[in-house]
């Protein structure tokens, strides 16, 4: 694989969103809103202190605040357009190019997911400025450099998750596959972590949620980060995520092959 | 106006929304079983924080899921009946607005009631049913309240809708900003009152969702009065003359480019 054409792929990328700015700029402004709707929720639940689901309000504004730097890297993707490339026959382009259909996007995304994060930084910086939030800071570096492999690591089974919805539009081009890419966001946006702690849900309900691919976006990183997993729990967990990566990545690649031997280049 | 020839739109293009819906079946499945799956984990996470919410503001866990119902109301009043703001970027981008431009037909009820959202109705059927049977046993003084605050808050649904279209035409970016209104909204699917005085604050005067969500969950349950009642009405009517004074500005300002 040479390198460098997705270099210039992932560069190009990065121009592009600023083709767009007052596009770009709205989107950061949501992103800002939603985590201040999540940020105050939990402010407000411990407005009078104490503890509350074994999290204090250090604890829980930390966990709040490090899921948007997560989200911005984890969820934060435009490789969601595949499906809609696939439904208009657009994908033709690429196979007759020399190129990797998934180190296209992943070249893309990252561009994206470097913009996101270099932003979501700033953002986060005027938002301490103003809201002064008392917040855990992590000084062990291997807890550190645990929750940065972590988030590479969820990083990548987002990836190929949201590959493998992008390539049921193969048999299902209905409003460019968007139905279940709406149905897989919903669930992904409940059980990843991101409004709130997965292990603050009834123990039942957490043992099954737990082991699913979404716990792995943002929910295991922050609690790795927050040091609520210790070492063995924290090798076991990236050990999954590294599993849950090589499982993902070969079933999209079986779907891959399989959804372009039905494939109609509808639309062209 | 000409009410009859509004409300034959409305049908015409209703039933041509409520075709598409049909003859793609199995995607409004998944649409209809996200949006349920999304309401009832919510109500999920409600019960999970019951608790703790009751400590800070003092609501019961019926009192909490009243004032979601009523969110929800609302929210889906907007998206089922102003779907069509949705699409209206395309329109602004490719010129297309031309066409509603010269028609006969307000170009506003155009743009916010060309698409009527049947897969949100499933949704709204079970709140409303679910709601009934909490405020049936209301006194009617507070049904009456609810009634008046709720026609503000429809009015106030209607302006943010606007507002949206508006700044569509001027700014070409529809997308992200009726997507910050739900992004903002989702902020009063909890009472207010658990927020600090400056968030609140901002929720009822500068963006005014918390008299469209909570205001009318607070009228059920006798907690809204008179004085805030009367604020709601009038600071509604100022929104929405507000917000189609701005959309006779964009109008000037649309350049009919692309087409």
């Amino acid at each position: 694989m040479r390198l460098k054409k997705y270099i210039a792929i992932a560069k190009i990328s990065w121009m592009d969103s600023f083709v767009y700015r007052l596009n770009f700029i709205m989107w950061r402004v949501r992103s800002v809103l939603q985590l201040l709707a999540v940020y105050f929720l939990w402010v407000a639940i411990f407005k009078r202190g104490g503890t509350a689901f074994g999290y204090d309000q250090p604890m829980i504004l930390t966990y709040i605040l490090g899921t948007s730097i997560l989200r911005s890297f984890v969820l934060g993707s435009r490789s969601v357009d595949a499906a809609s490339e696939i439904a208009k026959g657009d994908l033709n382009n690429y196979l007759v190019k020399p190129v990797n259909y998934f180190a296209n996007w992943l070249s893309r995304d990252l561009a994206d997911k470097a913009l996101n994060l270099i932003f979501v930084i700033g953002e986060l910086i005027v938002l301490f400025y103003l809201l002064k939030p008392t917040v855990f800071i992590q000084n062990q570096p291997m807890q550190v450099l645990a929750f940065t492999i972590a988030g590479i690591l969820a990083m990548l089974i987002y990836f190929f998750l949201s590959f493998l919805v992008s390539s049921v539009t193969f048999w299902y081009v209905e409003y460019s596959g968007w139905p279940l890419r709406f149905l897989s966001m919903v669930i992904i946006e409940f059980f990843s972590g991101g409004l709130f702690p997965l292990d603050i849900l009834p123990p039942a309900a957490y043992n099954v949620v737990r082991l699913l691919p979404p716990a792995y976006f943002l929910f295991y990183p922050m609690q790795i980060y927050l040091g609520r997993l210790n070492a063995q729990q924290t090798a076991g967990t990236l050990a999954i995520m590294v599993v849950w990566v090589l499982i993902l990545a070969e079933l999209s690649q079986f779907v891959w092959r399989k959804g372009l031997k039905v494939y109609g280049a509808y639309g062209r | 106006m000409n009410w009859k020839k509004y409300l034959i739109f409305w049908f015409k293009t209703s039933g041509l929304s409520f075709q598409a819906v049909i003859s793609t079946r199995g995607a409004s499945a998944i649409f209809i079983a996200g949006k349920l799956i999304r309401f009832f984990f919510f109500i999920w996470f409600l019960i999970i924080l019951e608790d703790r919410i009751e400590k800070v503001a003092g609501y019961t866990l019926s009192q909490l899921i009243l004032f979601f119902l009523v969110f929800n109301v609302f929210d889906l009043f907007g998206q089922l009946f102003f779907r069509g703001i949705y699409w209206f970027r395309e329109d602004v981008v490719s010129g297309n607005f031309d066409f509603n431009l010269i028609k006969p037909i307000n170009p506003l009820v155009q743009i916010l009631t060309v698409h009527t959202d049947f897969l949100d109705l499933p949704l709204f059927f079970i709140v409303i049913a679910v709601l009934g049977k909490y405020i049936v046993a209301l006194p009617l003084i507070n049904l009456f309240a609810f009634a008046v605050v709720s026609i503000s808050g429809i009015i106030l649904v209607t302006a943010f809708h606007i507002f949206v279209a508006a700044l569509g035409v001027i700014t070409t970016e529809v997308d992200h900003t009726i997507m910050i209104y739900r992004d903002l909204t989702t902020m009063a699917r909890f009472p207010i009152d658990i927020y600090t005085d400056a968030i609140r604050a901002i929720l009822t005067f500068v963006i005014p969702i918390a008299l469209v969500f909570t205001f009318p969950a607070k009228a059920l349950l006798a907690l809204l009065s008179l004085k805030w009642i009367l604020f709601s009405i009038i600071f509604s009517l100022v929104i929405f003359w507000l917000s189609l004074k701005l959309w006779h500005y964009a109008l000037t300002q649309y350049s009919s480019a692309s087409s």
